[in-house]
């Protein structure tokens, strides 16, 4: 069921996820637009996400979003009363100065979160939550999975002493999936939709912000599901919910994103993720595993949770038994 | 000993690997019902492009385990490419022997043709060289009359049948593959003479007919009525003569028309993705219904090519794809489920979105009277067998050639 | 005449089906090489004449376990689909 609507404000908004935003072009949503976004959220009861882009938005703009209660995500360069901050560089993750209401969003490729991991673990003690966005997922080799589990087993290491010190620090790799019980994925297309500048609905901003030719093999990346004058139009809607996708049905990794942009873009389709989605996601649980564990030695924590063994990293592997 | 024919098994069904070379997009025929939408005379694959497909699935073994292969060969009609072929074929035998490929043990050659070049030296020698590992399916419709209404040469002018140019070779291809099957396509057209045309093919000494309806959306108002009419005087004629001692009709299955489980038979009807098609420029299918020339409104779903090898995440929807996940709730819920066929293929073409999780519904009422007249062919069958003593023995004689005695 | 006379287990049947199977193979390759492929010639010689060793090995030893009954003309036939063993004899 749906329950989030997503404001991409303008077509330079901040990309928070897997996707990145190319567009140099300030294209601001018209404020009747905003205004309409906004009505229909508040009749369909859907929360709102603002993203910003990385400027200050006209006062008329800022004075309609405050008529509703909403989350901003913002980057770092206009943090001002942003509840999820993103951060795109190493160096503004070193420099921060963290506050505790925030939560942080840190974008980074693949190999310089290889080369720069470290840089991260001062910053666990300062804040309240970390979400690491990992872009370029779909290029892992064995390798780099290798790798991955060694890095996340320091970086557990640096988190079990946060726990130690009572400082309960979120990191959306390690401590979300101990947390949960059940998926809690991105959702997009299900849960979530997201209204563009072009006052048309997408699955989420990766749909809108792809080129008007980009093309992912079968058909165009970007898609609408509606407008705002005639509704919500997804076809297929069945297809993002995790009740049509067989191979995140049944699985356990429940703090995957099972990013279905992701997905259309590596397996061609929205319900399907890549084997590399998969692993990575696995690495990440296997390694809340053994957080869990870690963390149990100093004392009673989460005693109702289990997380159990598992022999394989993508369920693709043993699909026969699903 | 009493006994009613059975449909035979395909060879290694369900542990052969299907390899399909779309050889030519050409074909001398031009059948209205055909699916190739984008057939030519100029996409023709290149020795080259085939050498090149073939190395690349003999280097990587470990990703195709399968016990047997069935290395398949289609059109357009293969048959226009015989000589290209024999230098496949010769190249396959001698590679998977050089490898020492687990292949060699167990392979075949597979071509389904519209028959009309059969008789050339050219396939007759290939036949011979090649005679214990080739299956040959040739496409005959029926009678004269529905066959030529669908299976006519291509060109300008009046419309020209193709049934002569192709019973001509029924029988010295009933001498070389005796027991041959045929596989016969019914379209919206062609309902008022499929009893006739079964029959035809039973009296030409083809016993086996597989044959089904056009997965696409064809069919028009009061086409299920006819054809249910239609299947239950076959099934008189079939039942009152005796014929189903020595022939099969694939329209008439046991166990068809039951509801199915969402649990316990939930597979996908379709082998695509279990397959590998290639084509002239060298692209790695799914199945050769995913190829562009097999597509009317979607673009084609490529999962790699020879150069790059394939890419194996586009294979994933295709083989964790279960038979609920892609079905309407209708159709889960339908009380004559089993039997009901689908084509990943045509699914894809016509969804609303570029997927293969949505099944097209288009044969539902064509499935339905199928059901219908399967059902009264059966208990007329049965209460025939009663009457006549031979209902016991039938049954006994069906788990006789249950597999698990051995 | 063919006559049923034994059954043999389907890891049988797979093993002797696995020889019958490269034998056709062999053969059939046997008509497209020639001696000026040497290396693969020499091969193909040295295989023909192991499957046949193979292939005859197998049938004495079934017939051993089993002890099918035999006629002087007589040969023995596989069925595959179902691991039954025949006698197949033209002069009876």
């Amino acid at each position: 069921m749906l329950q989030y609507l997503i404001i991409h404000l303008d077509d330079t908004s901040v990309s928070y996820c897997h996707y990145d935003n190319y567009k140099k072009e300030r294209n601001l949503i018209s404020l009747d637009d905003l205004k309409a976004g906004i009505l229909f959220a508040m009749k369909e009861n859907l929360m709102i996400q603002m993203v910003y882009p990385d400027y200050q938005l006209p006062k008329e703009y800022e004075a309609t979003i405050e008529t509703i209660d909403h989350v901003k995500i913002k980057s770092i360069s206009q943090s001002i009363n942003a509840n999820v901050v993103v951060i795109d560089s190493w160096n503004d993750l070193e420099s921060l100065k963290a506050d505790k209401e925030i939560a942080y969003v840190l974008r980074t490729d693949k190999a310089s979160f290889f080369e720069c991991y470290s840089r991260l673990l001062p910053i666990l003690n300062e804040v309240s939550r970390l979400n690491v966005v990992i872009k370029n997922i779909e290029t892992f080799t064995d390798d780099d999975f290798a790798k991955y589990k060694t890095i996340l087993g320091e970086i557990a290491s640096k988190v079990k002493d946060c726990y130690e010190n009572n400082h309960a620090v979120q990191l959306n790799l390690l401590t979300d999936r101990m947390m949960l019980d059940k998926m809690n994925n991105c959702n997009a297309g299900w849960e979530s939709i997201t209204l563009a500048p072009d006052g048309r609905f997408y699955v989420c901003p990766a749909f809108y912000l792809a080129g008007e030719n980009e093309d992912f093999g079968i058909g165009k990346a970007k898609f609408s599901v509606g407008d705002l004058q005639t509704g919500l139009d997804i076809k297929n809607p069945q297809l993002y919910r995790l009740d049509h996708a067989p191979l995140c049905r049944k699985c356990d990794a429940y703090q995957c994103r099972r990013c279905v942009w992701l997905n259309r873009k590596t397996t061609y389709e929205v319900n399907t993720p890549s084997h590399e989605q998969c692993v990575v996601a696995h690495i990440e649980r296997n390694a809340s595993r053994d957080l869990l564990a870690s963390i149990r030695t100093i004392g009673t924590f989460l005693p109702d949770k289990e997380i159990k063994e598992i022999d394989y990293l993508d369920p693709f592997d043993v699909k026969e038994e699903y | 000993m009493f006994h009613i024919k059975q449909e035979k098994p395909s060879w290694q069904s369900g542990i052969a690997k299907n390899i399909t070379f779309i050889v030519t997009k050409d074909c001398q025929l031009a059948c209205k019902y055909c699916y190739l939408v984008g057939k030519n005379e100029k996409e023709r694959m290149s020795w080259d492009v085939a050498k090149k497909a073939i190395d690349y699935i003999l280097d990587n073994e470990q990703d195709f385990r399968e016990e047997s292969v069935i290395w398949d060969f289609i059109g357009g009609e293969p048959f226009l490419e015989i000589e290209l072929i024999d230098k496949i074929c010769d190249y396959l035998k001698m590679e998977m022997f050089r490898r020492n490929h687990h292949w060699f043990n167990s392979y075949r050659f597979s071509f389904s043709t519209n028959g009309i070049n059969y008789h050339t030296d050219k396939v007759q020698d290939f036949i011979k060289k090649n005679r214990e590992h080739i299956s040959i399916g040739i496409t005959i419709d029926g009678t004269e009359k529905k066959h030529d209404l669908n299976r006519i040469w291509k060109g300008d002018g009046p419309e020209h049948g193709s049934y002569k140019d192709v019973v001509k070779n029924i029988p010295l291809w009933l001498e070389q593959f005796p027991g041959a099957g045929t596989k016969v396509t019914i379209s919206s057209a062609d309902i008022p003479y499929i009893k006739e045309s079964v029959l035809h093919l039973f009296n030409l000494g083809i016993n086996e007919i597989h044959i089904n309806c056009v997965f696409e959306d064809v069919w028009k108002e009061g086409d299920d009525a006819l054809f249910e009419d239609q299947l239950m005087q076959l099934a008189d004629t079939i039942i009152d003569n005796d014929l189903y001692k020595e022939n099969t009709c694939s329209f008439y299955t046991e166990n068809m028309g039951k509801p199915m489980d969402c649990v316990l038979d939930n597979g996908n009807w379709c082998g695509s993705g279990k397959m590998l098609a290639i084509d002239a420029v060298g692209n790695f299918y799914p199945c050769t219904r995913f190829a562009q020339y097999s597509l009317r409104d979607k673009k084609a779903w490529i999962i790699g090519n020879i150069h790059d090898g394939i890419d194996k995440n586009k294979l994933r929807p295709f083989l964790t794809l279960d038979r609920c996940t892609q079905s309407t709730q209708e159709c889960i819920d339908c009380e004559v489920a089993s039997g009901c066929a689908w084509c990943q293929g045509e699914n894809y073409d016509t969804a609303d979105t570029p997927t293969i999780y949505q099944r097209s519904t288009a044969i539902c009422k064509m499935h339905k009277a199928h059901v219908r007249a399967n059902n009264y062919y059966w208990n007329k069958l049965f209460r025939k067998l009663e009457l006549e003593g031979k209902r016991e023995e039938f049954e006994q004689n069906k788990k006789s050639v249950n597999p698990e005695i051995c | 005449m063919k006559k049923l006379v034994g059954q043999v287990t389907e890891a049988e049947r797979d093993e002797i089906q696995r020889l019958f199977e490269r034998r056709n193979g062999l053969n059939e390759l046997a008509r497209i090489l020639t001696a000026d492929n040497a290396e693969l010639y020499e091969k193909l010689v040295k295989d023909l004449g192991e499957t046949g060793t193979k292939f005859q090995n197998w049938w004495d030893t079934m017939a051993a376990k089993y002890n099918w009954e035999s006629t002087p003309n007589g040969n023995w036939e596989i069925n595959f689909d179902n691991c039954e063993i025949y006698l197949v004899d033209n002069t009876l």
